[in-house]
């Protein structure tokens, strides 16, 4: 399968003296859903925030859609929707507006616009409020606009942190049913989230970060091996205390 | 007794750390030219009172006058309460003595807002005078000082008042009630007018005792305190780079057709982003209110054909200044969104689409503003001043764009 997202020997951070992150190397192909698990400040974030270019790597290069940021940066960038962990909206736009801006911004034709807005508008339930400011919203509801805007764009690679903070059960179910049919249409999908049993009932690969490296990475069976329980079976969640912890849990 | 000090001193210690925080941005207030500007505003505005004063046109609008500039300032009663979103957690569980604390307010803001409707009250004194002058200045100062009363009075229930759609209705009222007022008093004998005012306090005292109100209103002085302070910082943004408020935004209906008009096409995605920030945030708001008084005062102007038809051109310039440096304020609004990283948009056209906007803004700021000086003055025969004026602007119009793409490059380098 075609590499979607492909980090090699990433090392980065806010400092050169102090890297957040160690040598992170991993790939997301087309038709796949990977989980990104961690603890808080395990590196997550930081990974995030290099795949968007938002910072650069000290070493080590991130490519997706075959190319770095720097070589080809409008398809490095069209190649990719983010949701990131606390909504970005703007203020100043209501949700149809945010949907609009996206359209513009990502090029979605004209002719499957409006069929595909009115279809994520309800999807989410969010008909009621399309023409209410971002401001006037619950934490649930931006969050819901974060995630239409990224399904409204239709990438290649789907870069989401965080997905479910604040979502009802309505709109986890949602996000999960779309994210399912995306990934089933050959999108990439690169999901952190702190919900395990969750993120190991839909993804298909895990990568395990800890102090900034990964710890394991692969399907469920090779991370319970990186964990020392590939005798005793168990869940992702055990597993993964079982990394993070060393067996101390 | 112990707690009523400790809320006290807390409304003090609030009060100066507010000063402490703002004194910089005040320090490069002053660096700027802005003191200058002001300064050469207030004396050229000095020099047309007097001016005007030793000869007054008989057919000048008093009592027009006097209730637009006396309105303004009896109506205005703001409230620093310095209240921050904590306090529903912090304070709240206090609210039984939060009485002391919002005294504390009331004072140091009604002061201010007074003195400043006594310096309008007394320029606007010699004024009346010239005119039929129906009742004298110390019954005049007595209905000035009632009438600002009532307005603080009147503010705080609106504050108080549960529904966002009845505070905006009272408060339009009190408005129209205050000018009705102030014209019985300017217009009408002693006791008309006092039978007028009477009457109007009556309807005023029965309204307010309607709607359902909150004891006291959190919400909304957290609100109120936060919308001045992102006041203050859309100011001193105008001088140096100051923290990113959470921006209040307005619906304004009114202009959504503008961006209706937008093109849904990608190199149109930033000219629509920036039409939206421009109109409903409160950059917009403070620039259709200026654009508004600039096109008010310029028509008065040049109605009079006041300084040969210049006044209005020095009217016209001053309000175009200062559209200009609020609509300068443009490029800063979406400077550390991550979208600007994100979109697949290259960073060229977001800088274009940018100046764009702004050049479109300017130019129908500019072109309505003109038509106030220009029509008025055609009617009166008078062309060299609109021409004059037009040069102007155009000259000013073809520079700015590239000293804005200077500025925008120049911090992208910084950032």
């Amino acid at each position: 399968m075609e590499s979607i997202l492909k980090v090699s020997g990433l090392t980065g951070g806010y400092s050169p003296r102090r890297p957040v992150l160690h040598d992170i190397t991993f790939e997301v192909k087309a038709g796949e859903m990977i989980g990104l698990i961690g603890l808080n400040g395990a590196g997550k974030s930081t990974t995030i925030k290099h795949l968007l270019g938002l910072m650069k790597p000290q070493t080590g290069e991130v490519r997706i859609d075959g190319v770095t940021l720097e070589e080809e940066t409008e398809r490095y960038r069209s190649a990719f929707a983010y949701v990131p962990e606390t909504p970005v909206l703007f203020d100043e736009l209501t949700v149809e507006e945010h949907l609009r801006l996206t359209g513009m911004a990502y090029s979605v034709k004209d002719a499957n616009y409006e069929e595909r807005v009115e279809e994520l508008l309800k999807q989410f339930q969010m008909v009621p409020k399309r023409k209410a400011f971002a401001s006037h919203l619950s934490k649930g509801m931006k969050q819901k606009v974060m995630i239409m805007n990224a399904l409204l764009a239709e990438p290649p690679l789907y870069i989401i942190d965080e997905p479910f903070l604040g979502l009802d059960p309505l709109g986890i179910r949602s996000l999960l049913e779309r994210l399912v049919e995306v990934k089933e249409k050959g999108a990439a999908i690169l999901m952190s989230s702190h919900i395990l049993s969750t993120v190991e009932a839909y993804c298909d690969r895990f990568i395990v970060m800890h102090h900034g490296r990964i710890v394991a990475i692969g399907t469920l069976e090779d991370v319970r091996r990186a964990a020392g329980m590939e005798m005793r079976g168990g869940s992702l969640e055990d597993a993964f205390y079982k990394l993070v912890t060393g067996g101390n849990a | 007794m112990d707690n009523d000090r400790t809320l006290g001193a807390l409304w003090h210690r609030r009060g100066k750390a507010f000063r402490e925080e703002t004194f910089p941005y005040f320090r490069y207030m002053g660096q700027s030219g802005f003191p200058a500007f002001m300064s050469l505003f207030v004396i050229s505005s000095a020099i047309g009172y007097i001016g005007l004063i030793r000869n007054m046109p008989a057919d000048f609008p008093f009592a027009a006058v006097g209730i637009i500039a006396l309105t303004l300032v009896l109506c205005w009663s703001p409230l620093r309460t310095w209240l921050a979103a904590g306090d529903t957690v912090f304070l709240m569980p206090r609210e039984a003595e939060m009485n002391g604390y919002l005294r504390l307010s009331f004072r140091y803001t009604t002061i201010g807002c007074s003195v400043l409707a006594a310096i309008v009250f007394l320029l606007y004194l010699p004024i009346y005078s010239q005119g039929p002058a129906l009742n004298g200045a110390w019954m005049l100062a007595a209905v000035a000082a009632g009438l600002k009363a009532a307005n603080v009075w009147g503010a705080w229930k609106e504050r108080q008042m549960s529904w966002p759609g009845m505070r905006r209705l009272l408060r339009a009222l009190r408005w129209a009630l205050t000018a009705l007022t102030l014209a019985a008093w300017l217009t009408s004998v002693l006791w008309h007018a006092a039978v007028f005012t009477l009457l109007l306090g009556v309807l005023y005292m029965m309204l307010y005792r309607l709607p359902s109100k909150h004891r006291f209103p959190w919400e909304r002085l957290i609100d109120e305190e936060a919308r001045t302070r992102k006041r203050y910082y859309a100011f001193f943004g105008l001088f140096i780079d100051v923290p990113t408020l959470p921006s209040s935004i307005a619906k304004r209906s009114y202009l959504t057709w503008l961006l209706r008009m937008i093109r849904y096409t990608n190199r149109h995605t930033f000219v629509f982003l920036y039409s939206a920030s421009l109109m409903r945030t409160e950059m917009g708001g403070i620039i259709v209110r200026l654009l508004f008084l600039g096109c008010l005062i310029t028509y008065w102007f040049a109605e009079a054909v006041s300084l040969s038809g210049y006044g209005s051109v020095i009217s016209f310039a001053v309000f175009m200044g200062l559209i200009a440096v609020q609509l300068g304020g443009l490029r800063h609004v979406h400077r550390y969104s991550v979208w600007k990283h994100v979109y697949p948009l290259p960073e060229k056209q977001r800088i274009d689409q940018s100046l764009k906007v702004d050049r479109f803004a300017m130019l129908l700021c500019t072109a309505l503003l003109w038509l106030f000086a220009a029509l008025p003055l055609a009617l009166s025969g008078v062309y060299m001043p609109s021409i004059v004026a037009a040069a102007l602007a155009a000259v000013y119009l073809m520079i700015r764009p590239g000293r804005l793409r200077k500025k925008l490059a120049l911090e992208e380098e910084e950032d």
